[in-house]
């Protein structure tokens, strides 16, 4: 059968992602790759815990951080999360609009949180607090700036696969694709996890 | 024949059947671990926030609930515990070894200069 069909119910494999030699693959790749971004991101997590304390003459964590903001981003976030295993279960079940379906809420809600990020940023270069302004400002715009370009690119990531494969069915091709940005999609999430603990909630008790 | 066809048919209608029940068992899980990580977020918000538990500890009980929220996302959304996951498994507990010995090494390193 060529990889590129269109699957049918008739013969849908049980787990599409990894039917074929490549889709086994980059399944196992993907995994490695975010083990090594778990590293990548412990290196950030370590300079921001060993320079949050030096603010010089900018705001301090307590005064700076605004909680209800940040936890309406992490609902917004975990919430997404959710929809995208939903998508998830519609690729198992081959419903290619179903799948689509909460994909683009997955999208919309990443695009929310961003903005959220965007106005949050905006609010704090307003109060002083900048990207040069202390090693603080470094380390907190390093950290949390590189999760939201991790969140900036699963945006565009999901818009080309959307985009890409709209007509197309779900086919051994694409469904390593689907699946995968999932995966990374939940690993953004983790890291979110992470920074609302380490960096916001921590932030307020000093 | 007729016969022969009809079990044929039969079987096929029961394993049909038995992977819709299957995934409402997984749709099922999936919402319950999310109805979890809402309220883990929320204690560790509340925690904070309510100003009511004493700073050091409210710091390791926040972590601590980080911690478990990630098992969550980790084994039940992103499917680490179903089977064919041993490689990935490998991959990723490698990772999170190294990352903790980052953190403590690098804020360490920081802290201590």
């Amino acid at each position: 059968m060529d990889a590129g069909q269109r699957l049918t119910d008739a013969n849908f494999p049980e787990h599409p992602e990894k039917a074929t030699l490549e889709g086994k693959n980059k399944f196992l790749g993907f995994w490695l790759f975010l083990g090594g971004e778990t590293v990548l991101f412990a290196t950030l997590f370590g300079t921001y815990l060993g320079l949050r304390h030096m603010n010089m003459d900018g705001p301090s964590t307590e005064e700076l951080f605004k909680l209800p903001t940040v936890f309406l981003a992490t609902m917004l976030l975990l919430t997404s999360s959710l929809t995208s295993v939903y998508a998830v279960l519609a690729l198992k079940q081959n419903r290619v609009r179903t799948l689509q379906k909460w994909f683009i809420i997955t999208l919309i809600l990443g695009l929310g949180f961003l903005g959220l990020e965007v106005y949050e940023f905006m609010e704090y270069v307003h109060e002083g607090h900048t990207f040069t302004s202390s090693a603080f400002g470094s380390a907190f715009y390093t950290l949390v700036g590189f999760h939201g370009g991790h969140v900036a690119f699963g945006c565009l990531w999901i818009i080309t696969l959307l985009i890409r494969n709209w007509n197309r069915g779900i086919t051994l091709v694409n469904a390593p694709k689907y699946y995968l940005f999932a995966l990374y999609w939940h690993f953004v999430d983790v890291v979110w996890v992470f920074i609302f603990t380490v960096v916001y909630l921590m932030g307020k008790v000093g | 024949m007729a016969d022969h066809n009809n079990t044929e048919t039969n079987i096929h209608r029961n394993e049909a059947l038995q992977r819709k029940l299957a995934f409402k068992e997984e749709r099922k899980h999936h919402n319950v671990s999310f109805i979890m990580m809402i309220l883990l977020t929320l204690v560790a918000f509340y925690a904070i926030w309510s100003d009511k538990v004493a700073d050091s500890f409210a710091v390791l009980f926040i972590l601590v609930l980080a911690v478990v929220q990630v098992f969550f996302q980790l084994y039940i959304w992103m499917h680490l515990s179903h089977k064919g996951h041993d490689f990935p498994l490998w991959g990723m507990f490698s990772g999170i070894l190294i990352a903790a010995i980052t953190v403590v090494g690098i804020a360490g390193m920081i802290w201590t200069s």
